[in-house]
C-alpha cells in the first residue's frame, strides 16, 4: 500500500525525501503507507515534506489517509480528474494558505457587536487574498486565505493592525500552509 | 520566547494542521485509513478529529 500525500504540477524528481510518480504531466507525491498510529510528530513530518516541496513547485495536498494499492492505482484514480487538478494547481501557484481564527476575548458585551467586527476583519483580510474560505467552528471567525507569497508580510501586518484596533477580539494567525483549503474550485 | 510560549504556539498550530489534514486537501477515491493515538494531541484537536472523521466517511448509496 502507498499513501498519496500530494499532487504537483512538476513530475521531475525532487531533493525532498519523497517519491514523485509522473502521471499524465502531473506528479504524484507518494510514500509507503505508514504502519501503526499517527502521532503529532508524524503529522508535522508530513507537513514539513509538503512545505519543502511547495518551495520549488505548485502543490495540492491530498486528504490525510488516502491509501491506494500502488502508484499505478493512484495514477488511475486521478486520471479522470487531470484537467480539474491542473486548473487547481494553476490557481494556487505562487500562493500559500494562512489561517485566521477570531474569538471574543473580552467580557461578553454584545455578541452581535463581536460578530460584526469579525465580519469586518474578514473583509479586510480577504482583500489581501486571491481567495478565501470560511470554515464552521465555535469561533467568531475561522477562515483560510490564499495569499501570494510576496503579500504574506502585508497580510500579517493587517492581522496585527486588526488586533490593535479590536482588543476585544483574540486573533490567531498560523501559516504559511500548503493550500489545503483551496484544492476545490473557486469559493462560491 | 519562553518554552511555555513555544509549546502553546505549537499547540495552536497543531489544531490548524489537524483541521487541514482531516478537513482539507484533495479527496481521491481510495481507502481513508486513520489511526491517531498520541494523547498529547491537544484536546481541541481531538474533538476536531472526531467530527472531521465522521464527516469524511463516504456517503451510503
Amino acid at each position: 500500500m502507498i499513501e498519496l500525500l500530494a499532487i504537483t504540477d512538476d513530475p521531475a524528481p525532487t531533493a525532498a525525501p519523497v517519491r514523485i510518480v509522473p502521471a499524465g504531466g502531473l506528479g504524484l507525491v507518494v510514500e509507503p503507507a505508514p504502519h501503526g498510529e499517527l502521532d503529532a510528530d508524524a503529522l508535522w513530518r508530513r507537513e514539513s515534506l509538503l512545505e519543502e516541496l511547495m518551495r520549488e513547485r505548485a502543490v495540492l495536498p491530498v486528504r490525510l489517509g488516502t491509501r491506494l494499492e500502488d502508484a499505478a492505482a493512484a495514477a488511475e484514480a486521478i486520471a479522470p480528474r487531470r484537467a480539474e487538478l491542473a486548473a487547481a494547481l494553476e490557481r494556487v501557484r505562487g500562493a500559500v494558505e494562512l489561517s485566521v481564527r477570531a474569538a471574543a476575548a473580552g467580557a461578553p458585551a454584545g455578541a452581535d457587536g463581536f460578530a460584526a467586527t469579525a465580519e469586518a476583519a474578514h473583509a479586510r483580510l480577504a482583500a489581501h487574498a486571491r481567495a478565501s474560505a470560511r470554515h464552521e467552528g465555535p469561533e467568531l471567525l475561522r477562515a483560510a486565505y490564499l495569499v501570494d507569497r510576496g503579500d504574506v508580510d502585508g497580510f500579517v501586518v493587517t492581522v496585527r493592525d486588526l488586533q490593535h484596533e479590536h482588543p476585544g477580539l483574540s486573533l490567531l494567525c498560523t501559516g504559511p500552509w500548503p493550500p489545503y483549503s483551496f484544492t476545490e474550485g473557486p469559493a462560491r | 520566547m519562553s518554552s511555555a510560549g513555544a509549546i502553546a504556539e505549537r499547540d495552536v498550530a497543531l489544531v490548524d494542521l489537524v483541521d487541514r489534514l482531516l478537513g482539507g486537501g484533495v479527496v481521491i477515491a481510495g481507502d481513508i485509513t486513520l489511526s491517531v493515538a498520541d494523547v498529547d494531541l491537544v484536546h481541541v484537536s481531538l474533538r476536531a478529529l472526531v467530527s472531521s472523521v465522521e464527516k469524511a466517511r463516504p456517503q451510503q448509496p
